[in-house]
């Protein structure tokens, strides 16, 4: 792949645009609530195209394309099982609490309805897994500009990290807030021209359809058997897994997206976000699903004259992380080159900082400021956000080159984040709709949940992955394992919760209130049309989501 | 032009209108048989302009 001056003309206008939108933003940062929490001052649109963006890292892009060509059209129930639910939960149920409570964090409010070790026993963990999780969001960035643009993978992790650090440090939260919407328009203008040739060049849905097995276009119909479906995997295990677990853990309880919807300007826009957030995810498929399963069609006997295949590995195995890359350089000239590789930039800047934008919040909120120096001014607070900026990124940069030296430091990264992030939503769920709920019982709850996680990993064994105790059960996949460790670890973690709960005390109801959902008045919007109320909304999203699970059934 | 630059739907439909004039000015030099990049060009010029111009009331 040869970049032209109109492709690195393109890249360069990205890179000035989004460091100008940090020093535009500058001039309104005057305190810690400023940088960190944007004063809750953000309109609806933003927030809601920042709460999908934020989620739409290169893990995102590119693994949504990579898991369309392995698993065909199965890969949409990350989107119409494991997403819009949750999202539309989050914002009619979970997000009074969050916004109302006056948290500046998840797990602030973990402190409010819990007690001080449940939030840091979340703040810890959270702030570590954000800090790695940017670091490999850069590994896999320099690596993937090293592969197909042979530039150098040093140059590539500074230059990245640098220019997030410059837009992230003197703008804050709203700078990477405004950059994210940006990277979304971007990413999704940028790859929708691929999606059409591509699509066109392929003979259209119907001929892709015929060039396939049936169980590549088809999300539900083998899911009866584990044997007859690409993922291996039983629809059971699919709707508990990730449609409760999984997409609930992440969607409701991370901070990294529920902090898009906490800095809307009121409670009914902080409702709104994620569910506004799910129209454009609702059909996301068709930019990071569709072009992966088109990719392994153009790779059928029929369509061999097309003159497309994916690239392979080292062992000679089709490498499907290399499907979006490899379908940019096929199908886009110069020009619309530089807008493909500027997209997938954008991808991999906003993951990064969006998780960096996270980790300062909960490092100065819930770490910082509580453990180490308190009542101290604004302006200290302040002063503190921007070095844990800075130290955010350099802690990247590190992890960047760890990752270098380690092949599998990203699997074991994300097992791990499974084992933390897995229990997670038991808690919520028992600490927003159960009174009864103590701080102890969260805090043994999430523990023996993390250490559930542990044991099934250990105990079952997936693609060479996992038995590490010993492999006494095989799973069909490794997706599979993890849907079943996450499923074990919520299991556990709900019933520990009830049953230390039951044996210590709970806070006083006064306490309570705009915390648990029995002690909390209930919103009451009258007014306006039914297309901006919360609850018909909400209902119309989920109907088209059944409609389109149903349509593509 | 400051106040502009200050509102997030203005940045994005500049950043577009400009990128969409790179890829016209790219197609008019280049002559390559596919015209994607004068279709693309066209349509981020349209989504540019939209966006610079009717955020403005809705902000």
């Amino acid at each position: 792949m040869n970049l032209q001056t109109a492709d690195y003309l393109i890249i360069g206008v990205y890179f000035l645009f989004v460091i100008g939108v940090g020093f535009i933003i500058k001039r309104k940062i005057k305190s810690s609530n400023d940088f960190l929490a944007s004063s809750r001052s953000i309109p609806l649109w933003i927030t809601s195209l920042a709460f999908i963006s934020a989620n739409l890292g290169a893990q995102e892009v590119i693994g949504m394309v990579a898991s369309g060509a392995k698993y065909g059209i199965m890969t949409v129930h990350f989107y119409w099982v494991g997403a819009i639910f949750a999202m539309v939960f989050l914002g009619v149920f979970m997000m009074p609490f969050y916004y109302g409570s006056r948290a500046r964090s998840v797990p602030e409010y973990l402190r409010l309805r819990f007690d001080e070790k449940t939030r840091g026993l979340n703040a810890i963990s959270f702030a570590v897994m954000t800090v790695f999780s940017s670091g490999i969001s850069l590994y896999a960035l320099a690596k993937m500009l090293e592969i197909i643009l042979k530039w150098d993978f040093d140059i590539s992790i500074w230059v990245a990290a640098g220019i997030v650090m410059i837009y992230t440090f003197v703008g804050g939260l709203t700078s990477a807030v405004y950059n994210e919407v940006l990277q979304f328009f971007l990413i999704v203008l940028g790859f929708s021209p691929l999606v059409i040739i591509a699509l066109q060049d392929s003979g259209g849905w119907e001929n892709v359809k015929a060039q396939l097995e049936p169980n590549m276009t088809h999300a539900w119909k083998y899911m009866g058997d584990t044997q007859s479906n690409p993922m291996g995997l039983h629809f059971m295990s699919l709707i508990f897994g990730l449609g409760f677990v999984m997409s609930f853990g992440y969607w409701c309880t991370d901070f990294l997206v529920v902090q898009r919807a906490m800095i809307a300007r009121n409670m009914r826009d902080a409702q709104m976000t994620p569910i506004i957030a799910a129209i454009p995810k609702m059909f996301m498929p068709l930019i990071v699903v569709l072009p992966g399963i088109i990719a392994i069609a153009l790779m059928q006997p029929a369509l061999a004259s097309k003159g497309y295949s994916i690239p392979v590995d080292a062992k000679g195995q089709l490498d499907y992380t290399m499907t979006l890359p490899s379908l940019i350089a096929h199908y886009y000239p110069s020009g619309l080159l530089g807008i493909g590789i500027t997209a997938l930039m954008a991808s991999f800047m906003s993951g990064m900082a969006g998780n960096v934008t996270a980790f300062n919040a909960v490092f100065t909120y819930d770490i910082y400021q509580p453990y180490f120096v308190k009542n101290k001014s604004d302006n200290h607070y302040l002063v503190v956000g921007k070095i844990i900026t800075v130290v955010g990124i350099l802690l990247s940069i590190m992890t960047a080159y760890i990752a270098q030296g380690f092949n599998n430091i990203n699997d074991f990264l994300q097992l791990v984040f499974g084992f933390v992030n897995g229990p997670l939503f038991a808690t919520f769920l028992l600490g927003m709709f159960w009174k009864r709920t103590t701080g102890h019982g969260a805090f043994w709850g999430l523990l023996a949940g993390t250490f559930g996680a542990a044991m099934t990993h250990g105990l079952t064994i997936a693609e060479g992955k996992g038995g590490w105790i010993s492999p006494l059960y095989e799973i069909g996949s490794g997706m599979g394992q993890a849907f079943i460790v996450a499923g074990v670890s919520w299991i556990v973690n709900f019933f520990t919760t009830i049953f230390v709960s039951l044996m210590t005390k709970p806070k006083p109801e006064e306490e309570l209130k705009g915390l648990v959902y029995s002690l909390t008045e209930k919103q009451k919007y009258t007014g306006g049309k039914w297309y901006q109320r919360v609850v018909p909304l909400a209902i119309l999203l989920i109907l088209l989501t059944i409609l389109l699970n149903i349509i593509f059934f | 032009m400051l106040k502009k630059l200050s509102r997030l739907s203005f940045v994005i439909g500049l950043f577009f209108t400009i990128v969409a004039i790179i890829l016209l000015i790219n197609d008019l030099l280049n002559d390559t048989s596919t015209k994607l990049n004068l279709y693309t060009g066209g349509v981020f010029l349209v989504f540019g302009v939209f966006m610079m111009m009717v955020k403005e009331r809705a902000e």
